[in-house]
Order: structure tokens, then C-alpha cells, then sequence
């Protein structure tokens, strides 16, 4: 018996002997099929790299970052239901890992589970990032946004945009920017425009904040201040984007005769000369279409038109327009019309028809 | 004759093999000069069992890293290894091996299963301790170098082999040494397969046969002993690592009798393979032996350059299976040429076990099925990875035929006890399947082919068992009671057609009078004397209907006549039963 167990001791130290020179070597492995499949992996070889990886997981099958990291190179190679498997799998051994929420949101988001891809990508944003998580979340949050904004939730996009302009540091422009285009996108302009004005805040000279900022504002009706953030971003850059805007909403501003302060007289003039650019763009309209029709399309769009001007011509004139708000508001009703069929028959104005346009929808709804 | 004092549920009954020893060699601690520790043989006989764990436990992790540094020497690290390797390296060990095995080491080329078994019952617990350095280097060459077999039978034969050669050392009894074998060989599955519970039922479903208390404490402690061991120098993890896995719908559970049914043809059709082509191949003449292990060998690399994963062990591609990572087309293929890569080895002779290939043919064979179900029925099975999990119990058990071992192996090898269900049911037909058309089990079968005449577990298994109601009658007329007198005795033997007449005592105690005997107590006694009286110390045995006969015919002699009580009260008279009864019942079922 004495015997044996010195025999047992022997034998257990040389186990261990062995066994610690295999591990090490073991771990070697693993390192040196990961490193590879990294390298590969950074290259563009998604193929090499899975090979790589599953050579590193075959000596090392518990290492969650091989695992990880062959998914990601599975994903990146499109085969989404292997990847899935190994990420679920390391979904059930750390739910709360943000990346490995990401990787599956990526592939619920291929396989078209929008429910799943949700919960994922929830889990990622409120999961646990080992580098950097607050900008982790904040992507992973934007990617949120973009699909739920690509998919129609807008009411859920809403939601998580305000929770990403919640937790956006105050200090940092470029975020506050991004965030404003992201309401812009969500069908909230009032909220972007807040985003872009405390971006402007940090650096009031940037145009392409400014050009944002004016094209929020442009889209929200407010030309007057369009025409503020536009002009100062043509004076900080002069791009030709920005010029077409600023003239655009210049001509809207120069042309609205219900454009708050403005005398009565001041506004019967702009009124009779946009109803004479309206009846100009009618009979252009009518000369071309009648030129260029194709066989399916007729001229009746413009008839009723036609009509209305000749009776209205008849009551509109500089004078009778002067103090007489409600022949303004029809006057302005009859080249919104004009604009319309216009636009059907003869492609969208521009310039000063579509400031005409513009003015029009503006005070839709308003008019008497 | 027995005591006729003794009731029947006193008696104790002995496995016929694995008695206990008789108490007689008092072997010490230590030193039998050195007498402050000594320990009975019953205890120390438990702490062998731990000891011969332990050393099984650092053999098999000395196995397995051999294995690993022979397969990166010879192939190289990755998992598909370079062309010229894959075709030269299994050819060329296969020479080596073959050459050890007809040089040094014959008994590395059987069974370990059934070399333990042989170990049991024919050579008194003895195992060459040859045998397990032999099982050691030619099975690490041989499976390193891409051969298609498993250590996990290697490992249980070299556990029975340590613990043979230390029950020698110790001088343990007959008795106590052929026990030891099993506990070995529990103790090196146990490593080998990192599942203690697995490789007790698997010893006691296939190498014992029995469940019997005294083997039981030792092939329990050997296992844990071993299981630890080898956790604590290559991991504890399970085997498999496994997705989370939930029975989604009742209907699931159709989807997995399908793959009971294909796991259940397959096996069977392995099995024939094995059972064909093996002894054709040793019948060849002698020189063709150093040979075949090469031969298999080429022909398994020619099969590895287009699927490598058809080499070794195949354990890191079960993995990749588990994991959903090939589709059911590939399953396929990989589960059939892992058929035919194990076959070519096992048949040509090399050393080597058929544990892991099984589990990976019946992951692939399961992964495929589940992935062709959900092809066609996508609402009704689930993904691969559990139909992969559920295959490598299903045809381990079609197989192997250790039904109970197989659910068992699935649970603890993968850490994953929700699948159960599935596995349970498609293991139970793959078993039927293969039991109704392969009469032979595998293990029995090469057994036989290797001229050994080895009990077979499955028979004794399904060996009809006789109880005493498949013998016992009705009594004639209903017992005497102890109250009643001589005289009303005497009447009643008038009509009765009984030579014993059966007396029922207010307590439950039973005695017999014959009826050639009651004339002379009525002449020793007053004929109003109460038989409670007369019979004042007699006590019959008592016997109940569900005692297995076998176990009755040990003290039924003696007694011309004895009572079939009911267990709910031993004074309800369920029927009688003699020595004839019982013969006339063992004629019947034969």
C-alpha cells in the first residue's frame, strides 16, 4: 500500500508536470489561431478568419472571444444562422454583454425578426461594454433609431432619439448635430431645431450646422429665421446648396403677402404680382402642354384653371386688392391652384414658382 | 435443512459473481507489523476504490494530453490539416501500431468492454498490466494520427488493468479482485468521458449487470475519485457546450421519434457492418495483420482530404454541430463517412474504442434529420443543435444498447437536463429497433467472435424472472386456526387432500402439521387440547407472492409445505406452494 501511494504521488507530480506544459502549449494555440483570424478578419477574409477562429475555439471552446469573435467573423461572411448559434449561446452565459446583444440584433435584423432585433438591440444599449460604453451605447442607440426610423416605428423611434439627445453630453457639437438630423428624420423639426441651435451654441460659425439648422428651420415654416442661419452659413462657406436655399427662402420672404408686418398696400402689391406670376406660369404651361402632350395626357388639368383666371382677371387689379384682405386671399388660393396644375402638367416650378408654392402651404389652413 | 424460524424476508441474497469476501485476511494499514490503523477489509476495500480512482484518473489525463501532442506532432494544430499529412500520417502509425500490437501487445487490439468482462468472469479479476501500457501507446499513435476511434474504451480498460495490478499488489481476495476490474474500469470512463454518473450505469448496465451494495460504494467512489482528478487538470467544463434548448411544442416530440427510428436503422446497420467485415478480416492469414491498420489508414486519408472532419476523435466538430454550424446536406455526409472511416479501423484491428465516433455519427445522423425536418416542417421541429444533442444519445444507445446509460452520457456530457424528454423517447426506439432485428448485442457479439462465452448483460436483463405466484396453488380447503381442537384437526385431514395441514396463529405466525403426525399427537393429547397447545414453538416460513423462486428454492427444502402470505397482513392465506409447484413452474416456462 505504501508503495502505491508513493507511486501515486510520483505519477501525480509527473500529471502535473504534463499537463501544465500542455496547457500551456493549448494556450499558445488558441492565441495564435485568434491572432490570425484577427489579422484576417481586419483584411476582409471573413472566410479565412471563421477558419482561424474555429482552429483558436478548438483548443480553447469556453473562450467567449474566440466565440465572439467567430460569430462576428460567421456574420461577416453572411452565414447569420451558425453565427446565431454561438451567440445565443453566449447570450445564455452573459445576457448583459452589450456586444454580443449587438452581434444578435445583427442577425435577427438579416433573418427580419424586427421583435427580436429590438429586444437585442435594447439589451446591447443597456448592456455592459468593456471599452468606451458610453459611446458604445450612444451607436449602438443610433443604429436603434435608424431601423426603427427604416421600418415606420416612428412613434418608437421618437422615443429612443429623446432618450440618445438625454444622454448626449452637453459640450460635445458634433453629437447635439447628429441628434438634430435624427428628430429631422423622425418627423420632430421643432426638437431638431433645438439640437442644431445648442450645437450652434458651442461653435456659432459652423455651416454646416448653420445650413442645417436653417434647413430645420425652413421646414418648420419659419423662413425668417431659414433666411438667418442660411445667410450666415453662406458667409462662413459659400456653397451653391446653400445659396439655392437662401434664395429660395429669400423669394418666399420677398413675395408672401401675409408675411406679419406688412402694410396693407405692401401687401395687395405682392399679391397682384404673384397672381400675375401665376398667370404667366398658366399660359407657358398651356403653350408647352399643347406642344408636347403625349397621347395619354390632355390639358383639361388646366380648364378649370383657365376659367378661373379669366374671372378673376376681371376683379383683379392692384387697387381692388388694396384693402380688401379676403380678394387677397382668394388671389393667392387661385395661384396655388395654378401652381398645382401646373406642377402636374409641366413638372415642378422653381425659382419664383416654387416660392409661390412654398407661400401657399405656408398659410394653408390660415386663410380665411 | 434451514431454520425453520427464519422468515423469508430476513434472508439476504448475494450477487452470484461480486459476493462479499469472507472476512478473513485482515489486511492492515500500512504494514502488517504497524498495527495502530487497521482497517477492515470492507473499509479498505473503499479506499482502494478511491485510490485506484485517483490513479485512473492521472492515466487517463496522461492518455488524453499523449493523444493531443501525437495528433499536433503528426497533423499539425489546425483542424484541417495539410493534404499530405491527412493521406501519409494515419497509414504510417497504422504500421507502427500494427507492429506493437503483434509484437508486444495482443490484448491492445480487443475490447476493453469486453476484456473487463473477461477480467469478471474468466480470469479472476486479472488484467496484464501490459495491456494498459499496450492500450496507452498504441492507442495514442493510432488516434493521434487520424484513426477513427475514441479513448474513452482504452481509458475504462486501463482503469480495470491499474486496478488489477493493485488488488494483485495488495493481495486482495478472489473475490474482491474481480470486483475490482469494474471499479477500475468505472474510474477510466468516468475520466475519459469527464461523466461519473455515466460510467457507473454504464459498468453496471454492461459489465456487472447487477446492482449490488458492496459494488456499488467502490464503483461510485472510483468514479468520483477519477472524475475528479480529472477535472482538476483539464477542466471541469462538460464535454459539449449546447445552446439552451426548450420543448417549444408537444408535436416536437414527433419530430424525435423520427430520429429514434433513422438512429435506430443506422446503428443497426453499423453493427452489421462491424459484425460482417471483422471476422473476415482476422480470419485472414497472420502476416496480413501488420498490414490492415495501415491499409485503414490510407483508405480513412484518402476519405479525410475532402472531409477531415471524418479523423480522430471528432469531438471539436460535435461541438461545431451543436453549435448549428453545418447544414443538414453536410450532417449527412459527415455522419456516414464517420460510418465508414470507424468501420475501416475497428474491423482492421487497431486499438482504439468506439465511443466517440458513436457520438459523433449520431450528432451528425441527428443534426441532419433535424435539419431536413425543419426543411419541410419548420413549424414543428426546432433548430439542428438539439436534434444533433438529441443523436448522439439516440445512437449511442441503438449502438451500444445501454439504454439507461445513453440518456444519462447526453445530460452530463452536455451540462443540459432540459433536453431529456426528447432524448428519453428517441433512445427507447432506437433501442427497440435495434434490439428486435440485431438478437446479439454489440458488445456480446464481439465476445463471441473473439471465442470468449461472456454473460450477456442485455439477456440477463430480459431473462423472465418466476415469483411464487407463477408457482403457488389455492389451498384445498381453508387453514386451521391455532384455537381449533384436536379433534376438529382430525376431521378436517379426513377430507383435506393435503399431507400438510397449515396453521394460522392469531399473530400472524404460520405452522404445518402432517397428517401422519396428527394421529400421534391426538394420542399424546387430549383430543379438546387446542393446536396452540400442541404446537406451541413450530413456526413456518412465510413466503409472498412477488419472491422471485429462485431465491424461495434456497430453504424451501425441508418444508413439504409452506404459506403465501399477503404483505399487507401476514394472516391472509393467498395460496400454498411446495418443491413441486415450483418445478412444475420452471417446466412450464421453459
Amino acid at each position: 500500500m505504501l508503495i502505491s501511494l508513493i507511486l501515486l504521488g510520483v505519477l501525480f507530480v509527473i500529471t502535473a508536470a504534463l499537463a501544465q506544459t500542455y496547457h500551456a502549449r493549448v494556450e499558445g494555440l488558441v492565441s495564435e489561431w485568434f491572432q490570425k483570424g484577427n489579422a484576417d478578419l481586419a483584411n476582409g477574409k471573413p472566410a479565412l478568419a471563421f477558419e482561424d477562429f474555429r482552429n483558436s475555439l478548438s483548443y480553447g471552446p469556453d473562450n467567449p472571444e474566440v466565440q465572439l469573435r467567430l460569430a462576428e467573423a460567421l456574420l461577416a461572411d453572411g452565414r447569420f444562422t451558425e453565427a446565431r448559434s454561438y451567440l445565443v449561446n453566449l447570450w445564455d452565459r452573459a445576457p448583459g454583454s452589450g456586444e454580443v446583444n449587438l452581434d444578435l440584433a445583427h442577425v435577427s435584423m438579416q433573418t427580419g425578426d424586427v421583435d427580436q432585433t429590438i429586444r437585442y438591440f435594447r439589451g446591447a444599449i443597456f448592456g455592459s461594454w468593456e471599452k468606451e460604453p458610453a459611446l458604445q451605447r450612444r451607436k449602438v442607440r443610433l443604429e436603434l433609431c435608424e431601423f426603427l426610423l427604416s421600418h415606420r416605428m416612428t412613434n418608437d423611434a421618437q422615443a429612443e432619439i429623446a432618450g440618445l439627445a438625454a444622454d448626449t453630453p452637453a459640450g460635445n457639437g458634433v453629437l447635439l448635430e447628429e441628434n438634430g438630423r435624427l428628430f429631422l428624420r423622425g418627423g420632430e423639426p421643432g426638437k431638431a431645431l433645438t439640437e442644431f441651435e445648442a450645437a450652434l451654441q458651442i461653435d456659432p460659425r459652423q455651416s454646416q450646422w448653420l445650413a442645417d439648422a436653417g434647413q430645420v428651420a425652413f421646414e418648420d415654416g419659419d423662413f425668417l429665421k431659414a433666411e438667418a442661419y442660411f445667410s450666415k452659413s453662406y458667409r462662413e462657406n459659400p456653397t451653391n446648396d446653400v445659396q439655392a436655399s437662401l434664395a429660395l427662402v429669400r423669394n418666399v420672404l420677398g413675395n408672401d403677402p401675409f408675411l406679419a408686418g406688412l402694410s396693407d398696400e405692401e401687401q395687395a402689391r405682392r399679391a397682384w404680382r404673384d397672381f400675375k406670376l401665376g398667370l404667366e406660369r398658366l399660359h407657358n404651361c398651356a403653350g408647352t402642354s399643347k406642344a408636347g402632350l403625349s397621347s395619354g395626357q390632355s390639358t383639361s388639368d388646366l380648364l378649370p384653371a383657365n376659367k378661373d383666371a379669366q374671372d378673376l382677371q376681371k376683379r383683379v387689379n392692384l387697387r381692388s386688392l388694396t384693402g380688401n384682405p379676403a380678394l387677397r386671399t382668394e388671389a393667392m388660393q387661385f395661384v396655388s391652384r395654378i401652381e398645382d396644375a401646373t406642377s402636374r402638367m409641366c413638372g415642378p416650378g422653381t425659382g419664383l414658382d416654387q416660392a409661390l408654392t412654398l407661400i401657399e402651404k405656408r398659410h394653408e389652413g390660415n386663410n380665411p | 435443512m434451514s431454520d425453520p424460524n427464519i422468515p423469508v424476508e430476513e434472508t439476504q441474497v448475494a450477487a452470484p459473481v461480486l459476493s462479499a469476501a469472507p472476512k478473513d485476511s485482515g489486511l492492515q494499514w500500512f504494514s502488517s507489523k504497524a498495527h495502530l490503523l487497521t482497517l477492515s477489509e470492507g473499509n479498505l476495500f473503499l479506499l482502494l476504490a478511491i485510490i485506484i480512482g485517483m490513479f485512473s484518473g492521472l492515466a487517463v489525463v496522461c492518455f488524453r494530453i499523449a493523444i493531443e501532442w501525437t495528433r499536433l506532432g503528426l497533423l499539425g494544430s489546425a483542424l484541417a490539416p495539410p493534404p499530405l499529412r491527412v493521406l501519409l500520417v494515419p497509414a504510417l502509425a497504422g504500421l507502427v501500431v500494427a507492429f506493437l500490437v503483434q509484437k508486444f501487445f495482443p490484448r491492445a487490439r480487443g475490447n476493453g468492454v469486453n476484456q473487463t468482462k473477461a477480467a469478471v468472469y474468466v480470469f479472476d479479476g486479472f488484467v496484464p498490466f501490459r495491456t494498459v501500457i499496450g492500450k496507452f501507446l498504441t492507442c495514442s499513435l493510432a488516434i493521434g494520427s487520424g484513426q477513427s476511434l475514441g479513448p474513452e474504451d482504452p481509458s475504462l480498460q486501463m482503469g480495470a488493468g491499474i486496478a488489477s495490478a493493485l488488488g494483485r499488489r495488495l493481495r486482495l481476495s478472489r473475490d474482491r479482485l474481480r470486483l475490482l476490474a469494474p471499479v477500475g474500469a468505472a474510474a477510466g470512463l468516468a475520466a475519459a468521458f469527464n461523466a461519473p454518473i455515466s460510467a457507473v450505469l454504464f459498468v453496471i448496465e454492461e459489465v456487472i449487470g447487477t446492482w449490488s451494495a458492496s459494488a456499488l460504494g467502490a464503483i461510485v467512489l472510483a468514479a468520483v475519485s477519477s472524475a475528479v482528478i480529472m477535472r482538476s487538470f483539464l477542466g471541469g467544463e462538460p464535454m459539449f457546450r449546447v445552446p439552451a434548448y426548450t420543448l417549444g411544442h408537444p408535436a416536437e416530440l414527433l419530430a424525435y421519434a423520427v430520429l429514434g427510428v433513422v438512429s435506430g436503422v443506422l446503428s443497426l446497420a453499423f453493427t452489421k457492418i462491424i459484425a460482417y467485415f471483422r471476422p473476415r478480416l482476422r480470419a485472414l492469414p497472420e502476416w496480413t495483420h501488420y498490414f490492415q491498420p495501415a491499409a485503414a489508414g490510407l483508405l480513412i486519408g484518402f476519405v479525410g482530404l475532402r472531409i477531415p472532419q471524418s479523423m480522430g476523435t471528432g469531438y471539436p466538430y460535435i461541438d461545431q454541430a451543436l453549435h448549428s454550424q453545418y447544414t443538414w446536406e453536410i450532417l449527412a455526409i459527415l455522419g456516414f463517412a464517420k460510418i465508414l472511416t470507424t468501420s475501416l479501423s475497428f474491423v482492421s484491428g487497431t486499438p482504439g474504442g468506439m465511443f466517440a465516433p458513436t457520438l459523433f455519427i449520431g450528432a451528425m445522423i441527428g443534426g441532419a434529420i433535424g435539419g431536413l425536418e425543419h426543411h419541410f416542417f419548420p413549424q414543428v421541429s426546432a433548430s439542428v443543435a438539439p436534434f444533433a444533442l438529441v443523436g448522439m444519445g439516440t445512437f449511442f444507445a441503438g449502438f451500444l444498447r445501454v439504454p439507461i446509460t445513453s440518456v444519462f452520457m447526453v445530460v452530463e456530457t452536455t451540462g443540459s437536463y432540459s433536453i431529456v424528454l426528447p432524448v428519453m423517447i428517441s433512445n427507447t426506439i432506437a433501442y427497440l429497433i435495434s434490439r428486435k432485428y440485431q438478437d446479439v448485442a454489440l458488445f456480446d457479439l464481439l465476445a463471441k467472435q473473439d471465442n470468449l462465452e461472456l454473460p450477456s448483460m442485455e439477456e440477463q436483463r430480459e431473462q423472465i424472472v418466476l415469483r411464487v405466484e407463477d408457482a403457488m396453488r389455492k389451498p384445498d380447503l381453508p387453514p386451521l386456526q391455532a384455537s381449533d381442537t384436536l379433534a376438529r384437526a382430525l376431521e378436517i385431514a379426513e377430507t383435506s387432500t393435503e399431507e400438510i395441514l397449515l396453521v394460522r396463529f392469531p399473530t400472524g405466525r404460520w405452522a404445518g402439521i402432517a397428517r401422519k403426525d396428527l394421529h400421534a399427537l391426538a394420542s399424546e393429547h387430549a383430543k379438546e387440547s387446542q393446536l396452540r397447545e400442541v404446537l406451541s414453538s413450530a413456526r413456518l416460513p412465510i413466503l409472498h407472492p412477488d419472491q422471485r423462486l429462485d431465491d424461495v428454492l434456497r430453504f424451501i427444502q425441508g418444508h413439504a409445505l409452506l404459506p403465501v402470505v399477503s404483505r399487507a397482513g401476514s394472516r391472509k392465506l393467498e395460496g400454498v406452494l411446495s418443491l413441486p409447484d415450483i418445478l412444475t413452474a420452471y417446466q412450464r416456462a421453459t
